[in-house]
């Protein structure tokens, strides 16, 4: 009775298809039930893992990625600083940009992004979990439940210098695909770490006690007659064990050589600059490529705010330098190891800014979430390409308009998952990243 | 000055004039599809004038709805906007969620109007349509509005009149007590509702647990707390006694210890999402809650004191309007009243919904929280599946909308929550902050870079302040808002209840005109009749001592949520609690004097068992606070006597600000500071909730970071520690430390080969080794380590 009625109700939700995804997934991860371990996709992946570069506040689209030159005889909205062409692409890229510009030709321009809402909090959230006012999984738990860890020392899914709880949380999800945070948002990554790492118990002591307490539990494990949940705990004891001796080293820059040190920018934090804080960007993606090395699946790398209302300019100038070269060579060192070609890194935040009048005098920008841009690199997508257009003010999105869900289920197709069936039966029901309505898998930005 | 007004109007007239023209050229292209023949006149008139009625339809309203608005109101719409049909003329009349879309001859009271000229609503949505053809809808309305479109409409996704049977909608009935062939096994009537369903599959129930596992039972699930040795034995003893009379007065003695409150009042807790702080508002920023930990004392000392439910419920949604013979009476009811005022909220900053997402909050809160049923989903669409239309969702609203939510100063960030009054209580003392205490976490000036000053609090310093709701000086009933948006208003509905849940044997109460209805609310929820509200509860109860709850989804009983495994138990506890005039204490009795309460765990990933034997007692981790309060019990170092107050009683501040703000305490953990968004660090690891919605029943996961904390906390190392030095100090010799140890943390003696495990670790190995001392310290924390310690077996 009981089960026939959660099977019609499954059934009826979401279709078979969700149904049979569940089961499958619950197969693969195996008789022990390591939800982290790593699972075979779906179709084949284009991407292995993802880094997020997260753009906090709305980074003005115009001034940076879509170019607007002035069109009529009157002023009008669109770019007040200077773009040019780069690359064999020819894509424009700002001024302000000069080093991510040299990498123009990785580059996946999405510039009919479109979102529900210019309110920071809600677009942030459905930005991250697809979901603007309750508490839902974020893309990267959601990520670590479809695809595992590649790496058993470590978590799937790791957050650095990031904000809020809501937007690494795996929410319903196993709290196992919860992100792993490193870092405040805001504050200097210098001194950023994981809980707990260092104890005050010496490594072989620890051993030892870890043994002690492992029998212990097989103890308990046996006469509970086998307990899956005993023998979780088990195991988690172990790669909380392990997690130690990896992540600090990992946390570690030193073993860098100093022109790496140079290039990322590394400890070369500016000044405060109106909303842009010096966070160390540079760390955060040196740290983005060093995770992704080790297996992480899921990298978010925060940066805000570019949520600049007054001094429009100088703020954007700031926020432009602290991330400018850091980001050129996170692409530029990913591609040297061979590792771009499977790493997808997206740029983006919540929404966009409306353009300045060149010559009013104005100097302060609103928010505008119904065009603005994102860009991809790596991991399967069109490199020096341009996707979607918007108006000639920038003010909406008219050509190839890409809302939130499409990108999270192109992201997550590119994983090699199936982006509107990958579900979780919760509540009553089976939710989604991509929400009721689905996302479109924007096929076009595929190489 | 006339003049000027005169010319701007003809010359605006004449720029919009071309727009039309304009429009209309567009749309011939659109085919003019039917004009069935068939088509009956909805207005009476005359041929001649009905022909210019029609010709001004055609050219100047088909095509305007054709292109502006069929993609979201026509029957092939991909989603029926607020169900509202304009592609037939009944679908104008007869409206949408917003309520009917045009009067006929009215064009200033057609909602239509007010949407086109972006009055409240907003349509379309992208950007107002052109003066001139609002003027053109205008005059179509006052001229009768004719419309040709009358084909058979296309059936609306509808609301029956009538909510779809399902069980949680009528009220509880007491169930017949079954026969069962084992009667002698059944001690209670409990007993025999759960036997029935193993008899009628012929299977076996599980075996009677051993008498030190059902003491752990009861001492972590009545106190949080698991037993001393001594109390332990104490309870083996009494348990062994042939009567029932043992068990009943260690039931009883528990029951009335102070650490039930403590316990049972964290439960409800997190159902109340209680926070001392807002939490991120979006923008960063989270404001303290200094006062907040009145609601917690509240809510302790009413479980203590086993208020019946139905008060405590009524106090926490109406305690300022209910009538109070002294101050100290006056006091608890305004306290009990910060339930709906501790929400976690959204920044004011650019937020028109703001005042609604308070609102959304107490909705779902009372909704998911007291009724089991998710109401909130209701504020932007009709509930999917559940009988919840939108307008039920705005009857409520209006009641919360007619009520001032007090959460104080906010930290003086107007741009995370405008400032608000608070109650000011009559009875506690006047506290002052310690001497000499100066504030020095502060919000610093964006140009200049120093910090702001604090304003001056309304209040002398030292003023008892609670947290809290009362009512506004005119109550008003509260428009929808389509699609969850304040700028885009329709209707306006009346206050009052959700119908699906009223059946009709029960009587709802009218609400008073000139009050919230804040009280009727109260007495709806509280009446014994109704449906949710006590099976919920007793839902929640039988979760917390078995694992899991009757109702596997503890605050989703509507469509959505999973059937009883057994209504019949489910109402037998319902109709009980009820008639034991909502004693919360009775029912826990009546259920741990079951015999199904001492039977075995089972093992819950058995898929032969039947349904009745997985909400049998289930292996469980202890949650946080009782992991902590465990802990530090064992280690002889828990202070049971309540703190006064918080550690943030005197301090409005942004949290965001202040890096860590926890101090170790020596007291239980359900007096830590529980900040949102920097959950005590002690406690964090274990599967926490972050208290911004109603949560029945934690999540349970095992992640690396618990791992973690158990092998590197400072936590870990001081309270081992501490442990170490109590067997140390107890015993001296090794073999005599090692058997205090195992009483002391797993309440049995070790076996030989535990024995000689920890003989052999504590023994040192080489010239280099630890001392005896860090060996002692390390054995400690693995026994708190260990899934025996750390599980509810």
């Amino acid at each position: 009775m009981l089960n026939s009625r959660r099977l019609m109700l499954q059934t009826a939700s979401c279709g078979f298809g969700a149904l049979a995804l569940n089961s499958l997934l619950a197969e693969q991860s195996g008789v022990t039930g390591n939800p982290l371990h790593p699972r075979v996709p779906f179709h084949p992946a284009r991407a292995q893992r993802v880094i997020f570069l997260c753009m906090s506040g709305g980074p003005a689209q115009l001034d940076t990625f879509d170019y607007k030159p002035q069109t009529g005889k009157k002023p009008h909205p669109g770019s007040v600083f200077r773009f040019r062409r780069h690359g064999e692409s020819g894509l424009h890229v700002s001024e302000l940009l000069p080093e991510t510009a040299k990498q123009a030709d990785k580059l996946c321009v999405i510039n009919g992004m479109h979102a529900d809402t210019g309110i920071h909090a809600q677009s942030f959230l459905q930005l991250h979990t697809g979901e603007r006012l309750r508490p839902r999984p974020s893309l990267g738990a959601w990520v670590s439940y479809g695809l595992g860890t590649e790496n058993s020392n470590l978590p799937g899914f790791i957050s650095l210098n990031t904000s809020k709880t809501s937007v690494y949380s795996s929410g319903f999800l196993p709290s196992i695909h919860n992100g792993t945070p490193i870092g405040v948002n805001g504050e200097d990554m210098t001194r950023a770490t994981i809980s707990n790492l260092p104890g005050g118990t010496p490594r072989q002591l620890q051993r030892k006690q870890l043994n002690l307490v492992q029998s212990l539990n097989r103890r308990h494990l046996t006469q509970s007659d086998g307990s899956d949940e005993l023998e979780g705990v088990i195991r988690s004891m172990e790669l909380g064990y392990r997690m130690q001796m990896s992540a600090p080293d990992l946390l570690d820059l030193s073993g860098e050589t100093e022109a790496t040190l140079r290039r990322y920018r590394v400890g070369e934090a500016v000044e405060q600059i109106g909303t842009c804080r010096p966070t160390d960007f540079g760390r955060q993606c040196l740290l983005a490529r060093r995770f992704a090395e080790a297996g992480v699946r899921f990298i978010e790398v925060n940066h805000g705010s570019w949520d600049q209302h007054k001094n429009h300019r100088r703020d954007l100038q700031a926020n432009c330098q602290a991330t400018d070269a850091p980001i050129a060579a996170l692409l530029s060192d990913l591609e040297e190891r061979g590792m771009l070609d499977e790493t997808l890194v997206v740029w983006g935040g919540e929404f966009g800014r409306p353009g300045l009048v060149p010559g009013d005098g104005k100097d302060e920008t609103g928010h505008n979430a119904r065009g603005f841009t994102f860009w991809m690199a790596g991991g399967g997508v069109k490199a020096g390409y341009v996707h979607g257009r918007t108006s000639g003010t920038g003010a909406q999105a008219v050509e190839g308009k890409v809302h939130f869900r499409d990108l999270h289920a192109t992201i997550l197709h590119l994983l090699g998952l199936p982006a509107n069936d990958l579900t979780w039966f919760h509540q009553g029901r089976h939710h989604r990243l991509t929400g009721p309505d689905g996302g479109q898998v924007v096929s076009e930005l595929f190489a | 000055m006339f003049g000027y007004r005169y010319l701007s109007n003809i010359h605006r007239q004449i720029v919009f004039a071309g727009f039309r023209r304009a429009a209309i050229r567009c749309c011939v292209v659109i085919p003019l599809l039917v004009l069935s023949s068939g088509s009956v006149d909805l207005q009476a008139s005359q041929p001649e004038e009905m022909q210019s009625k029609r010709r001004f339809f055609e050219t100047r309203i088909r095509p305007v709805l054709i292109r502006h608005c069929y993609e979201c109101h026509a029957a092939d719409s991909g989603e029926l906007g607020g169900r509202l049909l304009l592609d037939h003329a009944v679908g104008l009349i007869q409206g949408g969620e917003s309520g009917r879309a045009i009067l006929p001859g009215d064009p200033a009271g057609s909602l239509l109007i007010r949407a086109l000229r972006y009055e409240g609503l907003e349509m379309p949505p992208s950007e107002p349509l052109p003066p001139a053809v609002i003027a053109d809808f205008e005059k179509w309305i006052a001229d009768g509005a004719f419309d040709p479109r009358t084909d058979p409409p296309v059936a609306t996704p509808d609301i029956p009149e009538t909510p779809p049977e399902h069980w949680a909608w009528s009220p509880p009935q007491l169930p017949a007590i079954p026969d069962v062939i084992g009667q002698q096994w059944a001690d209670t009537e409990i007993d025999q509702l759960v036997l029935k369903e193993f008899e009628a599959a012929e299977q076996r129930t599980p075996n009677d647990a051993s008498s030190r596992i059902v003491a752990r039972r009861l001492y972590l699930n009545l106190t949080g707390l698991p037993p001393t040795i001594q109390q332990l034995e104490e309870a083996e003893e009494l348990l062994g006694e042939k009567s029932e009379s043992g068990l009943e007065s260690l039931v009883d003695r528990l029951l009335s210890s102070p650490q039930f409150g403590e316990r049972w009042g964290r439960h409800w807790l997190d159902v109340a999402r209680y926070g001392e702080s807002n939490g991120n508002d979006g923008l960063g920023r989270n404001p303290t809650f200094p006062h907040a930990w009145r609601y917690r004392d509240y809510v302790i000392e009413s479980i203590n004191s086993d208020m019946p439910w139905d008060q405590f419920l009524s106090e926490q949604l109406a305690g300022d309007l209910l009538p109070a013979d002294n101050d100290r009476q006056r006091d608890r009811q305004l306290i009990a009243t910060g339930f709906l005022a501790l929400g976690a909220k959204p920044a004011k900053a650019m937020n028109d919904d703001f005042t609604m997402d308070v609102v959304a909050d107490q909705i779902d809160t009372i909704g998911r929280g007291i009724l089991g049923v998710s109401i909130a989903c209701a504020r932007c669409h009709d509930h999917k599946t559940d009988p919840i239309p939108t307008s039920e969702y705005y009857a409520l609203a209006g009641i919360l909308t007619s009520t001032e939510t007090m959460w104080g100063l906010a930290a003086n960030e107007g741009l995370t929550a405008p400032k608000t009054d608070l109650h000011v209580l009559k009875t506690p003392p006047a506290v002052l902050p310690p001497e000499g205490f100066v504030e020095t976490v502060l919000v610093l000036e964006s140009n200049t870079g120093r910090p702001k000053p604090i304003p001056k609090p309304p209040w002398p310093a030292g003023t008892p302040l609670a947290m809290g709701v009362r009512d506004r000086g005119k109550p008003e009933d509260c428009p929808i808002n389509v699609k969850g948006s304040s700028k885009n208003q329709g209707d306006i509905v009346a206050r009052g209840f959700p119908k699906f849940c009223s059946p009709e044997l029960m009587e709802v109460p009218e609400i008073d005109p000139a009050r919230s209805g804040r009280l009727e609310l109260a007495r709806w929820i509280t009446h014994p009749q109704h449906p949710l509200t006590a099976r919920v509860l007793a839902n929640r109860v039988w979760m917390h001592l078995f694992g899991r709850g009757i109702v596997a989804t503890p605050d989703e009983f509507g469509l959505y949520g999973e059937a009883p495994v057994s209504q019949d138990l489910l109402d037998y506890l319902a109709v009980r609690l009820v008639e034991d005039r909502w004693s919360l204490k009775s029912l826990i009795r009546r259920i741990v004097l079951s015999r199904v309460f001492r039977l075995e765990a089972v093992n819950p990933d058995d898929r032969a068992q039947i349904a009745m034997a997985t909400i049998l007692p289930q292996r469980r981790r202890l949650d946080a606070e009782s992991f902590r309060d465990g802990v530090m019990s064992v280690a002889g170092v828990l202070d049971l006597e309540p703190p006064d107050g918080s550690l943030i009683r005197h301090r409005d501040i942004l949290v965001n600000l202040a890096g860590n703000l926890h101090e170790s305490s020596p007291h239980r953990s359900v007096y830590l500071c529980y900040l949102r968004s920097s959950p005590p660090p002690e406690l964090m690891p274990f599967d926490l909730p972050d208290f911004t919605n109603a949560v029945g029943q934690r999540a349970e996961t095992t992640i690396p970071a618990q791992a973690l904390f158990l092998l590197n906390s400072p936590f870990m190392q001081r309270q081992s520690a501490a442990l170490a030095e109590l067997i140390c100090r107890a015993e001296d010799e090794p073999r005599r430390r090692i058997e205090f140890l195992w009483k002391q943390v797993l309440q049995r003696p070790p076996e030989t080969e535990e024995l000689n495990e920890a003989m052999e670790f504590v023994r040192p190995q080489s010239v280099e080794s630890d001392s005896t001392d860090v060996l002692w310290r390390a054995l400690c924390q693995s026994l708190l380590m260990t899934s025996e310690f750390r599980y509810l077996d």
